[in-house]
């Protein structure tokens, strides 16, 4: 997505145009609830949270005037109000807890494009790998391939630090490109 | 960084040229990078992680269908659309009843009151909204405390923060303004609180309005017309949809506003109704399995804030065990 046409869409949004609201919430739907469904695993309360969220945009919009990159923005909000959500939904007591704890980020081979420029592993191998990196650089992987965002939005979205992102993701790479290497080696000798 | 014989891995990321080999992209860069990776071998491990996170994890976007995102589109749109008729609608509402009932004097006052409310728009309207099971302490910008229960909302124009609407349940420590004598009103589906200083509780579950008076006296201007004076220690329930109406004394060790200190202090309660106010701060549903238990009652306190230890100390104090399945709590022997 263009980061200026959506800039666009945004600040006439917060200036109470309802089409670009529209535009808005059909420009992000799609990627809010996948992301929504990885860290819940639930489809019904993603949705409805994400119904609620949008709300709440609408409501508030004129507080969000000083928001510089709208994405990062609403990935940060919508990720701690399905936390919040969650917590609630499994009645744990800490918030911290929670988000140490949730089982999420699970890769199924579906989310994986058959042509990958990293690696020619299939994508069933490739998502197994995944799986076996810790949740966060699930998540941080997610975020920076998926959504597509800056290592410092992504650092915003986690609440962790710029080089804690970038240690994440090169340390999750390293660990994938030695089980990659290792895949590939297996494979020819099966061969 | 060519020259720099220990870069690190977000110097190679951010160099436009060691991109280009990552991506085979341009021939140049890449006869320069294979032959500094023959002349830094100890970098190889790096070198490479840096060309995997280039390259990255192609994602395949799992659809979510048109109309699916339509259909949601329009749920939140109508959700939009209804809360900002809502509002103009209780406006109009209070205007013609509150037109009813009061003396000239006092209408005039009220009439530039309601203009004014009517020139300000949405936009300038504050809410306040608990979660299931959530409590909050307000301060509103006139000085006034509020202690919102649990499931509950309290909206008010930003020009108007003494002119409140609750829905659920909330506790009122209204700051008096000695100077002006400004009046202080907490409207419901039912009636309006009409106050100067004082503390008192009112609660919107089920279809009526309670108000319990702590401290002080109030006016209730209910919605058929009528008005009522409280004293301190009464209790009175109004409902709008069968007209009924009950004025009593409560007892005063009976702190019937102790949820709002994090405890529910019941006297002689059904288990009926016990299990009612928390199917309205929790949001959950309850059945009894065995009837007889409903007039079951409990005396004592009750921590609210937490369902489990909520549970818990009922089922301690009467020897009844609830159980919890998903949003509904199944009560029995």
């Amino acid at each position: 997505m263009d980061s200026q046409v959506e800039s666009a869409f945004w600040y006439s949004f917060i200036s109470g145009d309802k089409n670009a609201f529209s535009a808005f919430f059909k420009m992000h739907y799609t990627m809010l609830y996948s992301y929504g469904l990885k860290i819940s695993q639930k489809p019904c309360l993603t949705e409805d949270c994400l119904q609620d969220f949008f709300i709440y945009l609408y409501e508030n919009r004129k507080s969000f005037a000083n928001v510089k990159s709208p994405k990062a923005y609403i990935i940060t909000s919508f990720r701690r109000a399905l936390l919040t959500k969650l917590k609630k939904e499994l009645q744990f007591l800490d918030y911290d807890i929670l988000v140490e704890s949730i089982p999420s980020f699970e890769f199924s081979p579906e989310d994986i494009a058959i042509k990958q420029e990293f690696s020619s592993i299939r994508a069933n191998t490739l998502s197994q790998l995944l799986n076996e990196l810790s949740p966060r650089e699930r998540e941080a992987i997610y975020l920076k391939y998926y959504s597509e965002l800056k290592i410092t939005e992504i650092s915003s979205v986690m609440n962790i630090s710029y080089q804690s992102v970038l240690n994440t993701i090169q340390k999750a790479f390293l660990k994938l490109r030695k089980e990659v290497e290792n895949e590939v080696i297996l494979n020819v000798l099966k061969d | 960084m060519k020259k720099d014989s220990k870069p690190n891995i977000e110097k190679f990321l951010n160099d436009e040229s060691f991109r280009n080999w990552a991506k085979e992209s341009n021939q140049n860069d890449m006869a320069f990078w294979n032959n500094w990776i023959n002349q830094n071998p100890s970098q190889i491990d790096d070198i490479y992680t840096v060309k995997a996170m280039i390259l990255g994890i192609t994602f395949r976007s799992k659809p979510v269908s048109g109309k699916k995102v339509n259909d949601q589109l329009d749920i939140v749109l109508n959700h939009i659309s209804k809360t900002e008729s809502k509002k103009t609608e209780t406006k109009d509402n209070s205007l013609k009843k509150n037109f009813q009932k009061i003396t000239s004097i006092a209408a005039v006052g009220l009439l530039f009151l309601f203009i004014g409310l009517n020139l300000y728009n949405s936009s300038k309207e504050i809410v306040h909204k608990t979660a299931y099971g959530e409590i909050i302490d307000l301060k509103l910008p006139d000085g006034t405390n509020v202690v919102l229960n649990g499931n509950s909302e309290i909206r008010y124009n930003k020009a108007e923060p003494r002119n409140v609407t609750l829905q659920g349940e909330g506790y009122f420590k209204v700051k008096s303004m000695l100077s002006t004598k400004a009046k202080f009103w907490v409207n419901t589906d039912d009636l309006t609180v009409e106050v100067y200083g004082t503390e008192f509780n009112v609660s919107t579950r089920e279809d009526k309005t309670n108000v319990i008076l702590d401290e002080g006296s109030i006016q209730l201007l209910l919605k058929t017309g009528i008005s009522k004076k409280m004293v301190p220690g009464e209790f009175v329930s109004f409902s709008n949809e069968n007209n009924i109406i009950s004025h009593e004394k409560v007892n005063k060790d009976l702190s019937y506003s102790s949820w709002k200190e994090g405890t529910y202090i019941f006297n002689n309660t059904t288990l009926e109704d016990v299990m009612k106010h928390i199917e309205y701060t929790y949001g959950l549903t309850s059945e009894f399995i065995n009837d007889e238990l409903k007039q079951k009652t409990i005396s004592g306190g009750v921590p609210n804030e937490n369902i489990d230890i909520c549970l818990s100390a009922i089922q301690k104090s009467t020897g009844i065990k609830i159980v919890k399945e998903n949003t509904k709590l199944l009560i029995y022997h």
